[in-house]
């Protein structure tokens, strides 16, 4: 059982897990910015996909399309070196001094958040689907106009309804901060991956960083459990 | 003074080429009370939609306290339609209560959203009618939590607290057990008794002719034949309006064809 005696778990808890908070951290707060957005991007895009426009729906689910059917790490890149480049060459038409980045963890929330509004919007456009039509007119014969209608009485009832989906995406999306790595933002990934390659002790590294992924997860997961019972507990 | 509450002239309402609404007139007079029955399919909830335009009429017009929803020339304005439809307060078969507000929350939402109350006001209008309709006790409760009867008579007090001119009813007891309806009527009665003006579809016979001023017999997107309740039920002119009548108070005599 050589291997398992040359392994050096304590050097490498000792090494890595200073520099793995600071990437924990990282994560966690792309997590949050990128699932933030990724929620108004969703309610917005099962709006769109619900309103009567065929221009804006055709717009839409082709947008939704690509997305769905790329890579999120090729997202990524795209977001963090294409956009600002295309963004770049438009603007210089006017203003051909114009320079234009993405900070890596921008690229990456902006990425992060486009790429599960999508999937979010599916789920928000059904749930709002399925709230009973009683609801909308019990709100208009009330005198609220469409508009209150959906923002006051169905969108919180579906949004409501979504949440138990809502935290499988977000538990996903955790997992999904590694891809950052591939823009250089130094969360868990990069850190372990660095430290693996100086160190050569690559099991011990990436069974830290399997632990600290859990370390997240596992609590959010229980935390989704109560909220969805409490949420869930009228109606 | 407008007399007429309710102004309804030649409406017609499709779905597709189905024709549902064939042309109906008629007018609700401040503080009447107008019965309207006939049987399923005739079209009696769809007119009742298009007084509050629930229902878009297809042609037509109806006007509320001599105000049109949509003025004859003029465009749709959903502004106009939906303060409008303050006035007209409307009880659904099904309740449509909100299942994340309480009962008090479901009474306070509108008025504070639509008729721009502060929460104080708004809250004790709430507890002023969720007291009328004998809910004072069941306030905190989730509509999951409560009867049929009493989700209805919750839903009733939310119309009331936008303080509307006019109620409509759409079967508002059809939903419910049969030990449940007397409680729901019970609340109706005394609305009626206060004034208000209302237009009511229903099954119940006796309570349509106890409580109603006209009864209105509505079959196939037609109004067949209106009267005093009285003489409505003793003396119906019309065969259909026989046939129904027969047929309501005595179904085992129906035999099926
Ligand atoms: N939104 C709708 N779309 C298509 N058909 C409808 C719609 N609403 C009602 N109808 C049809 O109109 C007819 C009359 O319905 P309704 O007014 O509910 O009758 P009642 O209340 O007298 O039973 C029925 O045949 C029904 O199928
Ligand atoms: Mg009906």
């Amino acid at each position: 059982m050589d291997v398992l005696n040359n392994l050096d778990f304590a050097t490498a808890f000792r090494a890595l897990l200073p520099d793995l908070l600071g990437g924990l951290w990282i994560s966690v707060e792309a997590t949050v910015a990128g699932f933030i957005l990724a929620v108004v991007i969703g309610v917005l895009i099962a709006l769109g996909r619900l309103s009567k426009s065929k221009l804006l729906n055709g717009i839409l689910v082709v947008f939704l399309e690509i997305v769905r059917g790329t890579p999120l790490l090729v997202q990524l890149v795209y977001m963090y070196y294409v956009v600002p480049l295309l963004i770049m060459l438009v603007v210089q038409f006017w203003q051909p001094s114009f320079q234009f980045t993405f900070s890596p963890f921008l690229a990456g929330m902006l990425g992060l958040g486009i790429n599960y509004g999508c999937y979010l919007s599916e789920v928000v456009r059904s749930a709002i689907l399925s709230i009973d039509k009683g609801q909308t007119e019990a709100a208009l014969a009330l005198g609220y106009t469409n508009r209150q209608s959906m923002w006051s009485i169905v969108m919180p009832q579906a949004i409501r309804n979504s949440v138990p989906v809502f935290g499988n995406y977000l538990v996903m999306m955790i997992k999904d901060t590694s891809l950052l790595a591939f823009i250089t933002v130094s969360e868990l990934l990069l850190r372990t991956q660095t430290y693996a390659s100086q160190t050569f002790l690559t099991i011990e590294s990436y069974t830290i960083l399997a632990l600290a992924y859990l370390v997240i997860s596992l609590p959010l997961a229980q935390i989704m459990r109560l909220l969805e019972k409490r949420l869930l507990k009228h109606g | 003074m407008v007399n007429a509450m309710i102004e309804v002239k030649q409406l017609h309402k499709s779905f597709g080429s189905n024709e549902i609404l064939k042309g109906i007139d008629f007018e609700v007079k401040k503080g009447e009370k107008i019965v309207i029955i006939g049987p399923s399919g005739s079209g009696k909830s769809t007119l009742l939609r298009c007084l509050n335009y629930l229902e878009r009429p297809t042609s037509g017009s109806v006007k509320v306290e001599g105000q049109y929803f949509v003025e004859p020339q003029n465009k749709f304005s959903e502004k106009h339609v939906a303060s409008l439809r303050t006035e007209i307060g409307m009880v659904f078969q099904r309740f449509n209560l909100f299942p994340t507000m309480t009962a008090l929350e479901n009474v306070i939402a509108a008025q504070v959203k639509i008729r721009k109350r502060s929460k104080e006001e708004a809250r004790k209008t709430a507890e002023h009618y969720l007291n009328k309709v004998g809910l004072a006790e069941r306030m905190d409760h989730y509509p999951s939590q409560l009867s049929g009867g009493q989700q209805q008579r919750v839903a009733i007090a939310r119309a009331l607290a936008m303080e509307p001119k006019v109620m409509l009813f759409d079967e508002a007891t059809s939903a419910l057990d049969p030990e449940l309806v007397g409680e729901v009527l019970k609340v109706i009665r005394e609305l009626a008794d206060e004034g208000m003006t209302m237009v009511l579809v229903t099954h119940e016979m006796k309570f349509a002719e106890e409580v109603g001023d006209r009864i209105i017999f509505m079959d196939n997107g037609f109004i067949v034949e209106e009267g005093h309740p009285k003489e409505f039920f003793r003396n119906p002119k019309n065969e259909r309006t026989k046939a129904f009548i027969s047929q309501v108070e005595h179904p085992e005599n129906m035999v099926a064809h």
